[in-house]
């Protein structure tokens, strides 16, 4: 220390940032959780998705249901707002609050702390509005639109600047763990958002994403797990290694584990993307890593969750007696539980079990409930009284609070797990000596009703133990007076921040890894005898990195600790550390998966309506419960494969040109991979797949007409709301510059294509000897129901459904070569090689 | 700033539990050695990457999930063919009206099979209608009790057209074809649903 050459000096922190984005936390977290037990009824009730208005406003609204608050558009609110407005807000309160004191000085901007609160306040604003209307990008946990990615991403920027600003202003020279969670939270959020958001825009409110089919699927992951891991993980675990060692009054565990845990986390979790597209059309290499990098990811998690928990040997009395401890030690153990089921539910043969059903639901669920909703309100806990300077309104009522929320997200978990693992196990149930499925997917979706309202229940009652802590920390704020902490802190003489950058990369730690991890990926890529080679290498450097750090120990140790009082060359080194992952499968991925390479199926392209019909799917939230992915599984392709054909699990090519891919990653409803069909024998426009378009007509109208026991909303403002046939020439102008092989088109050639299609499938609803009716057009003749309904959402969205699964089928002759960059292509060619010189094939399957 | 609690040098000297010297606002940090279960459960996955990805690629004990399905649903295929052929053996028309559909068991049992799976097109009154505002409003299956059998009227014909589907030739009823139910029901079911039809039809199936 410095302490005989420094001076003092007193500051103020700016605490009531801290405040706002408390109050904003709490406010969201109350909206996004009610939005959440709304959803939860409506898998129970299908009357909750609008027609329940009906009775409470006494008839003065009427319908079947309500286009703004169907499931398929609220679930997306939902996440949205718990992810990123509760947790966000509450991530923000903790990180300004530490940041400052473990920086010893006050936020860099206050003008900056000013627009990041207000404006990520203004983009949630923005999210509630859109997401009801239909205004989406069709991807999890990415569904905003274009222009507020844009805003999101800026505001993120001047959060980052002020947060680095603030580094580089600290009296403090040494960064605390706290910190290196902070750091990876700003750098990889900004990565995987900005990559997982890149679009073309069609207009002001739509866009294509750049990327298509499983590619997209790649990325959507790559970016969706590493939210979980890098907003709702890294961020709460910065906070809990600043705010739980306060609470407690005890020192942090093990230093040594922070930083084991740490590196290994933010390296791994990058990686694990892929294990949310097992069993998929996804090449195998990727499944292969997405699962094992999930496996090596345990340990790292729960390193977090030791240093957690062990930090509180010798104030294990206080778990008795204050609510911020109790909450703590509930969300630590919360964690360690979802991230010892993460890895398990990664393994692929689990995962086919699990996967689509409600299993990962309860999953998630552990997670924002037990570990980040805990968390957020034991540092609600703790910090109110100080931000008001008084003491908690009532610990009782705290106290409640937490048997309230602990037992709904226990009865919420549990019915998952029993819902989830009881479909997943009916759904692959056979009958008739193995040859039939035992049951009806709707059969399976009526044995889980009574999870499903345990599920409601749970959750209401995680909501009420919420606004106990809303009102709580009112009262508290209301008995004390805004208060900002004035210290004095020594400013020690600037010795810190003044390592070059290459001193810090050009290390041993540094070279012995960069090195281990190249042989590794190359073991991943090069043709088969030099991969083992490379394995070679990887585990000689290995072996040579420990044997170097057996002697020189005590140096990697002040390479570290130096690098910790030099806050560019570190954070330099944690962008690299997480840049790895994704770089390594998605590069590789797009460069070999594309059109001209694909053998087999390759889809065929919509035509302007089936693809305007595609666009109201997306907007509608279809995505939300049917996937369109049959799996690499017996049940799945014995319930949605197409009779006599034995390999008709989908196939890579298939989805190739679908931007956003719509695999989906929860059936409610069943797979809508080959809902589609032929053309009618003597059209041109009309499909008819597995169910004709009169089936669709009374089914979008009514899904109960076909099984009393769907839960599927009824969509009557299909029939009423007319298609965007104006805009199909710039979707498919962008969808071109995508890679889409679409003719050049005129704008006139793309319209009227659409609206002859449009017109015959109208003229095949309405005429010939069986017609379908349509009530409020009572009286109308045949020419007028086809002309209104060849311009409605309906027959667009019917066009749709009709061509779902059609393909065209590519064959190459000879035998196939080994593809640099594809791990598969290597076994794949030794195989087919095999198979060659048998004689058992002459070209390829 | 307490020297008694700052005890780093000391403690490591003594062997004991180290706590680090430097505090950051007051936090501080024991340096604890990392629990052997642990680093042990963290190498395991370490090794086991190596392991599995080695005996994937560089050995035939795994087949690809492609092999793996289309073997599995190739067996099925043929030991539903199989049953059929059997079934096919020991059912003609004969027996189809006179034992089937006569059979109470097997009439019950094709009634749920066809309120699970073909009500919706066909109607529970096998009229193929429902009613909306007290209008008929047809579905988009035929009829199945207006004595018209497009694609034959004979019991076999029946299991035929449900088994296999609406023929591909034919053009469908305004365009609807019906899926080949053989794909989803096994060939002992569909004769129970063409039973229980025919139960429906004593006049046009009675001979």
């Amino acid at each position: 220390m410095n302490t005989a050459t420094s001076k003092t000096t007193t500051i103020t922190y700016d605490d009531r940032t801290v405040r706002q984005f408390m109050i904003a936390s709490i406010v969201w977290g109350i909206v996004g959780m009610l939005v959440g037990v709304i959803c939860a009824t409506q898998l129970s009730w299908w009357q909750m998705n609008g027609k329940f208005i009906e009775s409470i406003t006494g008839g003065l609204f009427k319908g079947e249901g309500l286009q703004y608050i169907t499931f398929g558009r609220l679930r997306p609110l939902h996440t949205n707002a718990v992810i990123f407005a509760f947790v966000g807000n509450m991530m923000f309160a903790g990180v300004y609050y530490s940041t400052q004191r473990l920086c010893k000085c006050r936020t860099a901007s206050d003008l900056l702390s000013k627009i990041h609160m207000w404006g990520w306040q203004l983009i949630i604003v923005a999210a509630a509005i859109t997401l009801p209307a239909g205004l989406t990008r069709g991807k999890e946990y990415a569904e905003l639109i274009w222009p507020i990615n844009i805003a999101v991403a800026l505001i993120w920027v001047v959060f980052a600047i002020n947060f680095f600003w603030t580094l580089a202003k600290r009296n403090e020279p040494s960064l605390y763990v706290a910190l290196w969670f902070y750091i990876a939270t700003i750098v990889t959020i900004a990565m995987l958002y900005i990559v997982n958001h890149l679009s073309l825009p069609t207009s002001f409110l739509h866009s294509y994403p750049v990327f298509g089919g499983f590619a997209d699927g790649l990325v959507q992951w790559w970016y969706g797990h590493n939210a979980v891991a890098f907003f709702l993980t890294t961020p709460i675990l910065g906070i809990m290694y600043y705010f739980l060692p306060k609470a407690a009054n005890r020192p942090v565990y093990s230093y040594r584990l922070s930083i084991v845990h740490f590196w290994s986390l933010v390296f791994l979790y990058i990686w694990a993307g892929p294990h949310h597209l097992l069993n998929t059309s996804l090449p195998r290499w990727l499944q292969m890593l997405g699962m094992l990098f999930s496996l090596m990811l345990w340990a790292p998690s729960w390193g977090g969750m030791l240093n957690g928990l062990l930090t509180l040997r010798g104030a294990w009395a206080k778990l008795r007696t204050d609510p911020v401890i109790k909450f703590f030690v509930a969300g630590i153990t919360f964690y360690g539980m979802a991230t010892f089921e993460g890895p398990l539910l990664s393994i692929r043969a689990v995962n086919a079990l699990s996967h689509y059903t409600d299993w990962g639901i309860g999953h998630v669920h552990s997670g924002a409930l037990g570990w980040n909703g805990f968390m957020a309100a034991g540092l609600f806990y703790w910090l109110a009284p100080r931000l008001w300077k008084t003491k908690l309104w009532s610990a009782s009522l705290a106290n409640m609070h937490f048997w309230i929320g602990l037992v709904g997200i226990l009865l919420y978990v549990v019915a998952m797990w029993t819902s989830g693992i009881m479909q997943g196990l009916m759904l692959g149930e056979v009958a008739e000596g193995g040859t039939t499925l035992k049951y009806e997917f709707v059969e399976t979706l009526k044995a889980i009703q009574l999870p499903y309202i345990l599920r409601s229940i749970g959750g209401t009652l995680y909501l009420i133990g919420f606004f106990l802590c809303a009102y709580n920390i009112f009262k508290t704020a209301r008995s004390g007076q805004p208060h900002d902490d004035t210290v004095e802190v020594t400013v020690p003489v600037k010795e810190h921040d003044k390592m070059p950058l290459s001193q810090g990369l050009f290390s041993d730690p540094v070279a012995y890894t960069v090195a281990g991890l190249a042989a590794m990926i190359l073991w991943f890529f090069l043709p088969p005898h030099a991969d083992k080679a490379a394995l070679l290498v990887a585990m000689v450097l290995g072996v040579q990195a420990v044997r170097t750090f057996r002697r020189k120990g005590q140096a990697w140790d002040q390479w570290h600790e130096s690098l910790l009082r030099n806050y560019l060359p570190f954070t330099l080194l944690i962008f690299v550390a997480v840049a790895i992952g994704g770089g390594v499968q998605i590069v590789p991925a797009l460069l070999v998966n594309r059109a001209k390479n694909i053998e087999g199926r390759l889809q065929e392209l919509y035509t302007p309506l089936e693809l305007a019909g595609r666009d109201i799917y997306v907007a509608e939230g279809c995505y939300n419960c049917h996937s369109q992915m049959i799996r690499t599984l017996v049940p799945d392709v014995m319930r949605y494969g197409r009779a006599g054909v034995v390999d008709d699990y989908s196939h890579l090519g298939e989805s190739l040109f679908d931007h956003p891919y719509q695999w989906g990653s929860k059936r409610t409803g069943p797979d809508l991979a080959r809902e589609g069909g032929p053309l009618v024998a003597g059209s041109t426009h009309v499909r008819s797949g597995k169910r004709d378009n009169k089936w669709h007509w009374f089914h979008f109208m009514n899904p109960r007409w076909a099984n009393e026991d769907s839960n599927m909303p009824s969509y009557p403002w299909l029939y009423e709301k007319k298609t965007d046939f104006k805009s199909l020439p710039s979707k498919i102008a962008v969808q071109s510059r995508l890679g889409v092989p679409y003719p050049a088109w005129t704008k006139d050639e793309i319209d009227q294509q659409a609206r002859e299609q449009g017109m015959a499938i109208a003229r095949s609803l309405f005429e010939g000897t069986t017609p379908v009716g349509y009530e409020p057009m009572k009286g109308a003749s045949t020419e007028e129901l086809v002309r209104h309904f060849s311009e409605s959402q309906v027959v667009a969205l019917i066009a749709y459904m009709q061509k779902l699964g059609s393909y065209q089928v590519i064959i190459k002759d000879g035998l196939p070569t080994p593809t640099p960059l594809d791990p598969d292509s290597y076994r794949k060619v030794a195989e087919k090689t095999e198979a060659f010189r048998k004689g058992e094939t002459t070209t390829n399957p | 700033m307490n020297p008694e609690i700052k005890r780093g040098n000391y403690a490591k000297e003594k062997g004991e539990v180290v706590l680090r010297e430097h505090e950051y606002d007051g936090i501080q940090e024991f340096d604890q050695k990392l629990p052997n279960w642990w680093l042990f459960t963290f190498y395991g996955a370490i090794v086991w990457f190596v392991v599995y990805w080695g005996l994937y690629y560089h050995t035939k004990i795994y087949r690809t999930d492609q092999e793996k399905v289309v073997a599995s649903i190739t067996a099925l295929h043929e030991k539903k063919e199989a049953e059929l052929a059997a079934l096919m053996n020991s059912l003609d028309d004969a027996t189809m009206i006179g034992k089937l559909a006569t059979d109470p068991v097997v009439v019950a049992s094709g009634e749920a099979i066809y309120t699970t799976n073909c009500v919706a097109c066909h109607a529970a009154d096998l009229s193929a209608t429902m009613e909306v505002a007290g209008n008929k409003i047809p579905l988009p299956g035929m009829s199945l009790n207006d004595g018209v059998w497009k694609y034959g009227s004979k019991p076999m014909d029946l299991f035929k057209l449900i088994n296999e589907g609406t023929p591909a030739d034919s053009p469908g009823h305004n365009g609807a074809k019906m899926v080949a139910w053989g794909q989803v029901l096994s060939p002992k079911q569909i004769a129970e649903v063409t039973a229980y039809i025919i139960s429906k039809n004593p006049k046009d199936f009675g001979g």
